[in-house]
């Protein structure tokens, strides 16, 4: 290793090398978008790694988000009605195609979208 | 952390890795043969030494059973590493002895094995370290009076190295690892050649011992027998490092298993033999020094110095023995903090041990080795034969525990070919059996005494350890103790007052937000009450002066409580102002804390800390503001009573959003956490976000970010559910994530925390 690359490794911020792993594990995918380039309301096809879930159980009915990240931007995944998460994990890669929404934040939703979970390039 | 400090630990531990570059770090064999085998080659380095040691005791011409001894060592390493090669095959995920043990056995064996290798790992740096500085000080006489300090700097960089990361480190011991192969090699090679034409003979090999001192009894033989068997010291080191291995990954660590016996053997019986031919001897290190006046060298540095006459190849060899001597340490740096965090899983070590550092390795663990390592080396002034006393019981019983599980296993799973396993696994446990024995007899008075003492000290605590965290899980999921559905009853509200400043003007606006049953102010200096009713006219104030601030505010407290019933809440409100965003601010208040610590401990009182920053004060509002949203997060890791409890009291904060918040760290855990949330239906969403970097402090200060409080219109309460122990000592096996966390956001404007405890009855 040379000196420079150890100067431009401590140079970047961990989140960025991260992002930037992300981002070359979504090109290894077939036929997706990336999500900053996904509009609403047009049939899409996106993959990212779960950064995050959501469960709600209110209103009576049980809402799950799940919000994937791919090293460009992040879009959320909602479904009604599921009674348990069945495979749904951090960490894990999600490939899903449906018609976004933009939700009360500004992010994208896609509601009760087809999905595939893979494992995600993080975890084995 | 200041930028500084994050830079400077960059600079020394490297970037942190998120969790899943976890995956890349796995071990092609040529990498893998010298982290998990410099431990066992390494004790080539000493283990002709110790049987020399023995034999020359007794007298010159006793010297003569080194080579049948050597043989039968040698035997008993190649039938050890035959037994091994079936466990790796056996156990893909790693069969370290304590979970061969744990499976097959029993729980109490398990912990017997766990108790030993934890000791073994600990001697192994120890015992390592030292002799690697033995073999510098033979190649330059004169630094023996600092072999403590250089031993300790060792272990201190071995420590460093491997917080860097198990890859790295592969390729840092490597080249020692062959260098030293290569140097052995070499040095039995050219001394066979030269032997051809008459041996040259060591420098010792005039030493007057005594002729014969006592007679060559069994004991003797035994003696030398068992000293001689430090060779088989770290040949496990593989089984424990299965998965650290490149696909498929049993057939290559048992490839890699059969290549160490190989050169291990070899290496070994070429050293012992080129002593016997070149006279070597060696005494206790003491009574040469007296006997000659100056320093002893090791027996390898000998042979070395007799076949080169000196000269660059002597220092090569010395080099080498030292720098693989030292990287041995390496493997118990790799295995005990693994261990420890197997036994963490297990419930039988604290939490702690399971947490990845910034590095995705087990920082825990490798502290405490190095520290305990360390310690060793001082308290036994870097003296190599005393600590080498030490070494062996700890490794003879996890060699005999692991074999006989293995015996088990063969006998449960019936797999083809299975009494042929059995056989070979019996009887390599018969053989380490007989040999612990030994070991145990012959080196009990020499120090052994003190491993047979601490391994029943270590079973002990682990099975307190575990009780503990078992009544807990029992306790916490009590369907009596459950607070769900129970309608919570009325919330008070004591605010402590040291001071009418901004930060209790904002507890004034908070208290009145959550229109709470009553509000109670104390102020503890009667000069404070003027400026309290200006501020809060409608709330009626105790004065509480007296001898002891705390005590005074405690039995406010209590006399309270007293008036509630069980289902009330009593919050105790301590505002505070910091002078400075630094973390000595956290011990310029050493009242604050201890009162917030007492008030923890009181049952049924939960502690809300409304912390302001000096210089955020906005000194036009000289008013209580009540805040017009409070989003209220309860820190979640499971469905359990303390975590339903903690929902229940946020509820009564009556804040605009309140919902449940957990880190992933373990994607199962965080799964089941999802699972039993729903199965549950607990009445509140909950959020589970990832830490990509394990940091959970920090990646909730980066969640509460975003909803950007201000501590007056906008304010972000965190609530931490928190486990009161009955015993004291229990104490530090809970809420340490809760310390962090609380720590972290103590900085943060606009951010309350509320301790809410758990009282454990432990009944």
């Amino acid at each position: 290793m040379s000196v420079s690359n150890v100067i431009e490794k401590l140079g970047r911020s961990p989140e960025d090398i991260r992002a930037e792993n992300l981002r070359r594990w979504v090109t290894s995918i077939n036929e997706v978008t990336t999500i900053k380039d996904v509009k609403a309301r047009e049939r899409t096809r996106v993959a990212g790694v779960i950064q995050n879930i959501r469960i709600d159980p209110r209103n009576g009915r049980d809402a799950i988000e799940a919000t994937i990240i791919d090293g460009t931007d992040r879009m959320v995944a909602k479904w009604l009605g599921r009674a348990s998460l069945s495979g749904i994990q951090l960490g894990m890669g999600l490939i899903m195609e449906g018609v976004p929404g933009a939700g009360p934040d500004g992010m994208l939703v896609m509601l009760n979208p087809e999905y595939v979970l893979v494992p995600g390039p993080e975890h084995g | 952390m200041s930028n500084a400090q994050a830079a400077f630990k960059r600079l020394v531990l490297g970037r942190p890795m998120s969790s899943g570059e976890l995956e890349h770090t796995l071990l092609p064999k040529v990498i893998a043969l010298p982290i998990f085998s410099s431990d066992a080659l390494s004790s080539v380095a000493y283990a002709t030494q110790e049987i020399l040691l023995v034999l020359g005791l007794v007298g010159i011409s006793a010297l003569a059973h080194v080579l049948p001894i050597a043989l039968a060592v040698g035997s008993l390493l190649s039938i050890v590493v035959i037994s091994y090669r079936q466990t790796v095959r056996a156990y893909p995920s790693g069969g370290g002895a304590y979970i061969v043990a744990h499976e097959n056995l029993g729980v109490f064996p398990g912990l017997l094995a766990a108790s030993s290798l934890l000791i073994d790992y600990v001697l192994t740096v120890a015992v390592s370290v030292v002799a690697g500085v033995d073999a510098i000080v033979s190649a330059s006489p004169g630094l023996e009076r600092y072999s403590v300090e250089i031993s300790v700097g060792f272990v201190a960089f071995v420590a460093i190295a491997n917080l860097r990361g198990v890859r790295e480190s592969g390729t840092l011991f490597a080249i020692p690892t062959y260098g030293f192969i290569f140097s052995m090699y070499l040095l039995i090679v050219t001394g066979f050649v030269k032997c051809l034409g008459g041996c040259p003979t060591a420098e010792s090999a005039h030493l007057a011992l005594k002729p014969e001192v006592s007679a060559l009894g069994l004991f003797i033989l035994l003696k030398a027998f068992a000293a001689g068997t430090t060779a088989l010291t770290g040949v496990e080191a593989i089984s424990n490092g299965v998965p650290a291995f490149r696909y498929p990954q049993s057939k290559n660590a048992a490839t890699t298993l059969a290549i160490l016996g190989t050169i291990s053997i070899s290496m070994f019986l070429g050293i012992s033999w080129l002593s016997h031919v070149m006279k070597v001897r060696y005494l206790d290190t003491a009574k040469f020094l007296a006997l000659t006046g100056h320093a002893e060298r090791s027996v390898i540095a000998q042979i070395a110095y007799g076949v080169f006459h000196g000269g660059p190849i002597f220092y090569f060899i010395q080099i080498m023995t030292a720098a693989i001597l030292i990287l041995a340490a390496n493997t118990a740096f790799a295995d005990f903090p693994r261990l420890a965090s197997i036994l963490a899983r297990d419930r039988f070590m604290p939490r702690q041990f399971m947490n990845r550092g910034d590095r995705l390795v087990f920082s825990n663990g490798i502290i405490i080795l190095a520290t305990l390592a360390s310690l060793l080396v001082a308290v036994f002034k870097a003296n190599l034969n005393h600590l080498i006393q030490l070494y062996l019981v700890g490794v003879f019983i996890s060699f005999t525990l692991s074999q006989s599980g293995m015996v088990m296993h063969w006998k449960k799973t019936h797999e083809r070919g299975w009494q042929r396993s059995a056989i070979i696994n019996g009887f390599g446990a018969a053989m380490t059996a007989v040999v612990l024995t030994v070991v145990v007899i012959t080196k009990f008075a020499g120090g052994a005494w003190i491993v047979v003492c601490a391994i029943p000290i270590l079973i002990t605590m682990m099975r307190s350890i575990n009780k503990h965290y078992e009544n807990v899980r029992t306790e916490l999921a009590h369907p009596q103790r459950r607070p769900l559905d129970r309608r919570p009853g009325n919330h008070h509200v004591i605010i402590v007052v040291s001071n009418v400043d901004a930060a209790t003007s904002r507890a004034v606006g908070y208290a009145r937000a959550m229109r709470a049953a009553d509000v109670t102010g104390i102020v503890l200096d009667p000069a404070d009450s003027a400026p309290w009713h200006r501020l809060a006219p409608e709330i009626p104030l105790r004065v509480a002066t007296g001898r002891s601030e705390i005590d005074n505010v405690l039995q406010v407290v209590q006399q309270k409580r007293a008036d509630l019933t069980e289902d009330d809440f009593l919050t105790v409100m301590i505002p505070e102002i910091l002078e400075s965003q630094h973390l000595v601010e956290v011990f310029r208040h050493p009242r604050t804390y201890r009162l917030k610590s007492t008030l923890l401990r009181q049952r049924g009182v939960q502690v809300l800390d409304i912390p302001l920053l000096r210089k955020q004060i906005d000194p036009t509002i000289d008013q209580a503001h009540e805040p017009a949203r409070n989003y209220a997060f309860v820190l979640v890791s499971g469905v359990h009573n303390a975590t339903l409890q903690a929902l229940e009291y946020a509820e009564t904060l009556r804040p605009t959003d309140l919902r449940a918040v957990s880190f992933g760290l373990d994607p199962d855990a965080t799964q089941r956490l999802g699972d039993n949330w729903l199965r549950d239906r607990i009445p509140h969403p909950l959020e589970i976000e990832d830490s990509p970097f394990r940091d959970i402090a920090l990646s909730l200060l980066q969640y509460l970010r975003q909803f950007r409080p201000d501590g007056l219109d906008k304010v972000v309460t965190v609530v931490l559910p928190e486990f009161v122990v009955t015993k004291r000592r229990h104490q530090i096996l809970h809420n340490q994530t809760a310390l962090l966390v609380k720590r972290r956001l103590l900085f943060e404007p606009g951010i309350v925390t509320v301790s809410v405890p758990y009282h454990l009855s432990e009944s």
